[in-house]
């Protein structure tokens, strides 16, 4: 069996990919089973969904803990306790990250451990697509390239997976051709075929119960949510030009975060750590002042 | 006569000062996160809220909190009874002299459209009934946005949600009709009822200013843009929310004691503009055009504006 994890964010296509490689391997005469995670589905929050691929009838369920192969739609995700990436890869575990960065530099980043690929799927989407767009079609093909399923199959689980979802067939198309040209240019990484992962035996322990005071809430506590950095939820970021604003405060009247707030002199400044990426700002600019630009690790952190 | 904003008359005499803080877990392009901000700008920070479950519930995710004021958390059905226990507590406690009246709270329900509409319906005709003194802010986002897009009483005609979706028996996605909550709040005759939309703020903002004016129920229905469910780019909230108010499909108005007054009569664009823009429309576009589905959205709004006899 092939086991499949997909991390992403809300709104990213991590759940579609699933079903796309599940499909893929169902036409190619696998037994195949997809899942997304349940939970809080939103915009830019941490999402996983799982495929597991098998010549037998599948009987596991639930959340891959031991997975073959990760799927990482947003570098930042890896940073992120909430997401789980970590969980279950060792060092036999293929890791593709959507990345401008090489395997290697990415390898000498973090503690994970795997053995690393990367692709710009990003970039790529932004290139051929036109526009920001979910990436669901092109984490699909790379995973199905990694798995090792054909390229005709991805094609058509693509075409089946995102006509469920309504979008029209010039679309489809284009997310094919740029899935196929994904499918060829991943750098592919050798997955042990065969090789049957130990089981070890959890043991079971005793919890430990705390009275009910420690770490009880603290219900009088003020107002905190503003020291949680949105950071990590940014695909793009917008950019004030200061020559160009007006001072119209629209953007400052406009974003849904509170994000923007005016200085003393009148113009608008945006605090990244509070932003979310949803460029609502730059849609309700008068004079172009604010302008789209791509996070990378480096800008998200400062 | 037109409508005259008093309070709010340019932009630059919103607030600056956040009452709703930043961090929260709602989807990045929230209509309603958007609305709520901008109304919380003049209600401040002496609240109550008192939210039923729904989107909003990720506001107040523990440990974190974006208000100042307090905040409880009800069944989607129970809101409205929340507030009356916090009123009367408040009330009480003035009462015997334990809180002085300079310290009293406004009682604000936080509610979604499936709470509102649905579930939450007897309880506010109930609280109205009793002019309990409160507001009630309803984010409407057509359909139960929490659970992921389902069919709600205010999901209108032609929509397509998770469990109305475009099929060979009904290719138009929901055949209901929006439920007329305005309405029916208006015929509990409150002092205060208003719609609001967030690409509107000063609008938005006077309301609220107006509302503060009157002791009772004062009742506010927000065109809550939803990048999740109605399947647009984050981004283009405000074009989608613009675009509600203009083609008048959400018309802005206030009813005082029961007296409907328009306060920004649209243009009137094709409906059309603002069906495109989103994805749980797209199946009246592709793969075939559905036009009788579209002249219908159309006419429904053509005739309200027909007797709203601008």
């Amino acid at each position: 069996m092939r086991a499949v994890r997909f991390h992403g964010r809300g709104g990213q296509g991590a759940k579609t990919a699933s079903r796309i490689l599940g499909t893929a391997a169902f036409l190619e005469g696998f037994v195949a089973q997809d899942s997304p995670m349940y939970g809080p589905e939103r915009r830019g929050a941490p999402v996983a969904a799982f495929t597991r691929i098998a010549q037998t009838p599948i009987r596991e369920r639930g959340v891959i803990v031991h997975p073959d192969l990760v799927v990482i739609a947003d570098a930042s995700l890896m940073q992120d306790p909430a997401a789980h990436v970590p969980e279950g890869v060792d060092e036999r575990t293929v890791v593709f990250v959507n990345s401008p960065l090489t395997a290697e530099q990415l390898q000498s980043q973090t503690s994970l451990p795997g053995r690393f690929t990367t692709l710009d799927l990003t970039g790529i989407a932004l290139q051929q697509l036109g526009k920001r767009t979910a990436i669901s079609a092109l984490l699909g093909a790379v995973a199905g390239s990694l798995i090792g399923l054909g390229q005709e199959s991805i094609r058509e689980a693509i075409a089946r997976e995102l006509a469920e979802l309504g979008l029209a067939a010039p679309m489809i198309e284009r997310n094919q051709t740029v899935a196929a040209q994904c499918y060829e240019t991943v750098p592919r990484v050798a997955i042990d075929v065969g090789l049957r992962r130990p089981t070890a035996p959890v043991p079971l322990r005793t919890p430990t119960y705390d009275p009910p005071t420690r770490g009880a809430a603290s219900i009088t506590a003020g107002p905190n949510s503003a020291i949680r950095s949105m950071a990590g939820w940014r695909t793009f970021r917008p950019v004030l030009r200061p020559d160009l604003c007006n001072g119209c405060w629209l953007c400052f009247a406009n974003c849904p975060e509170g994000a923007i707030t005016i200085k003393p002199d009148g113009k608008p400044a945006i605090y990244y750590p509070h932003c979310k990426g949803c460029l609502d700002c730059v849609e309700v600019c008068p004079t172009d002042a604010l302008t789209v630009e791509r996070e990378t690790a480096a800008t998200r952190e400062a | 006569m037109t409508w005259q904003r008093e309070t709010f008359k340019k932009i630059k005499q919103i607030p600056r000062e956040e009452h709703v803080l930043p961090g929260t877990a709602l989807c990045a392009g929230c209509g309603g996160l958007e609305a709520l901000r901008l109304a919380a700008k003049v209600l401040g920070d002496d609240v109550v809220y008192v939210n039923a479950a729904g989107c909003f519930t990720m506001l107040a995710a523990y440990p974190f909190t974006p208000f100042k004021g307090s905040w409880l958390y009800t069944t989607m059905g129970s809101a409205p009874a929340g507030a009356q226990g916090v009123r009367d507590a408040l009330d009480v406690l003035i009462a015997k002299g334990r809180l002085s009246k300079e310290e009293d709270l406004k009682v604000v329900v936080l509610g979604g459209d499936g709470s509102t509409y649905d579930m939450a319906l007897s309880s506010t005709s109930g609280a109205i009934t009793r002019k309990l003194d409160f507001y009630y802010f309803c984010y409407d986002n057509e359909a139960y946005g929490n659970t992921g897009m389902q069919l709600s009483p205010a999901t209108p005609y032609g929509a397509r949600t998770t469990t109305s979706p475009c099929s060979l028996q009904h290719p138009s996605g929901t055949t209901q009709e929006k439920k007329d909550i305005f309405e029916i709040w208006r015929a509990h005759k409150p002092p205060y009822i208003a719609t609001v939309a967030p690409r509107y703020p000063l609008d938005l903002e006077e309301k609220f200013a107006r509302a503060s004016k009157f002791t009772g129920p004062k009742l506010f229905l927000a065109l809550s843009a939803c990048p999740t469910g109605w399947l647009y780019d984050p981004g283009e909230t405000p074009e989608v929310a613009k675009l509600a108010v203009e083609t008048g499909l959400w018309p802005l108005k206030e009813a005082i004691n029961g007296v409907i007054t328009h306060t920004y009569i649209p243009k009137r664009k094709p409906v059309e503009e603002y069906l495109k823009l989103q994805g749980r429309f797209r199946h009246l576009f592709e793969p075939t055009r559905q036009d009788e589905a579209i002249r219908h959205i159309q006419a429904r709004v053509d005739d309200y504006w027909k007797q709203v006899n601008v």
